[in-house]
């Protein structure tokens, strides 16, 4: 094997290591006026549905506390032009996928939505084998 | 009879050595624009080389965003009717949560990628987001009223070693000046654009003017660096759900 080859299998390698990382969200809108990125919100449930779109991509969850009460949370996540280019398809996180997500609450009195979230299984293990999901910044606008 | 035959032979004879020449030019690449003011030879040698695939986004340069391009150096000097538009101004207005595309001066900042393709008549601007094109004309045409649009109308010229595109014919955006600082812009806003080369990189000032809204013209200078080869632009596709979607999430500063 020559040294290209070597640095193409060490490269997936690492990118299997590492995993799926969504870019940082590339702007169309500012996040400040919808997400407060002082405060940090968490829930669990399972997919409800992936709006992989432009100008922002959506994902759905539904959760449930204690009492069955079931909240419907929206993430907003990078345009699909761009998450497309980082290896995210509609059908990365399929309906009835149960994750964990963790990010920035969004600010509308009764609204249940989420920014700059870092997506994993419910036991924070990453969703696609050896990585994880995550949208480390503020989404694009 | 035979002296109005030669004046006949002598006259296909001219317009057949015009016709030869016009098409020889064509065959060099010589296209002389016919019509304006700004008549010039187009030699595809003698033009800056803009041509290609553009990347504008963070790999060549910051983010777009309330001070980007926008701060405290350049940031535009806003008359009283400006300011009054900014105090009112709703997030919720903004028409891009419709899929409404962004214009000048904003798009040349959008960060994504863009093509530029140079005719001997016209320079194209195609922009990823948004699905966008733009054509500046360089025949010297004058605009029409039908020329009235959200990207207004462009004309254009070599000079030296850049393009220069001046535009107008811009429709009123409750947005237009960019679309995180709530500055509008008025039918009165003119851009002038000037397009260069510094090695590698594409670089471009963007001057904007409206006397509507700002007092003065107010400007910022970027860069796109080349794509990678065989890059090429996919489709935006806006889709208006995705589009209104953050909108719920962001206490409205109306309430009914």
């Amino acid at each position: 094997m020559n040294l290209r080859r070597w640095i193409e299998v060490g490269s997936v390698a690492v990118i299997g290591m590492v995993g799926l990382t969504a870019v940082p969200a590339i702007a169309h809108h500012s996040a400040a006026p919808f997400y407060d990125a002082t405060k940090k919100v968490s829930a669990q449930g399972s997919v409800t549905r992936f709006l992989f779109k432009n100008p922002h991509s959506f994902l759905y969850f539904e959760s449930s506390d204690d009492k069955g009460q079931k909240t419907e949370w929206q993430i907003e996540l990078g345009p699909a032009a761009s998450l497309t280019r980082t290896g995210w398809t509609p059908e990365t996180l399929k309906p009835g996928t149960a994750i964990k997500a963790e990010g920035q609450p969004s600010r509308a009195e009764g609204s249940h939505g989420m920014c700059c979230a870092k997506i994993t299984k419910p036991d924070g293990s990453p969703i696609v084998a050896g990585g994880r999901v995550t949208e480390e910044q503020q989404p694009p606008r | 009879m035979s002296t109005t035959r030669r004046s006949i032979t002598r006259f296909d004879r001219f317009r057949a050595s015009v016709a030869c020449g016009t098409l020889l030019a064509g065959a060099l690449g010589l296209t002389v624009a016919s019509t304006g003011a700004q008549e010039q030879i187009y030699d595809p040698t003698k033009i800056p080389a803009l041509e290609g695939t553009w990347d504008g986004t963070p790999r060549a340069r910051p983010v777009n965003s309330e001070t980007v391009p926008w701060g405290k150096d350049n940031f535009p000097v806003l008359n009283e009717r400006a300011k009054a538009y900014q105090k009112v101004f709703d997030e919720a207005l903004s028409p891009k949560y419709d899929c409404q595309p962004s214009s000048s001066p904003a798009i040349q900042y959008d960060p994504y990628s863009m093509q530029v393709l140079q005719w001997p008549d016209r320079v194209v601007f195609r922009y990823e987001k948004d699905d966008q094109i733009r054509t500046i004309w360089l025949d010297g045409r004058k605009p029409t009223i039908y020329d009235w649009g959200l990207q207004g109308f462009s004309v254009g010229h070599y000079e030296g070693d850049a393009l220069i595109a001046e535009t107008d014919h811009f429709v009123f955006d409750i947005t237009g000046f960019d679309d995180y600082n709530g500055i509008p812009s008025s039918q009165l806003k003119k851009v002038r654009e000037r397009y260069w080369r510094e090695g590698q990189e594409l670089k471009v000032t963007v001057t904007v003017e409206d006397p509507m809204f700002l007092k003065q013209p107010a400007s910022y200078t970027t860069r796109w660096l080349p794509q990678r080869p065989g890059y090429k632009l996919s489709a935006w596709d806006c889709d208006p759900e995705a589009s209104r979607a953050p909108v719920k999430m962001m206490p409205q500063k109306y309430k009914d």
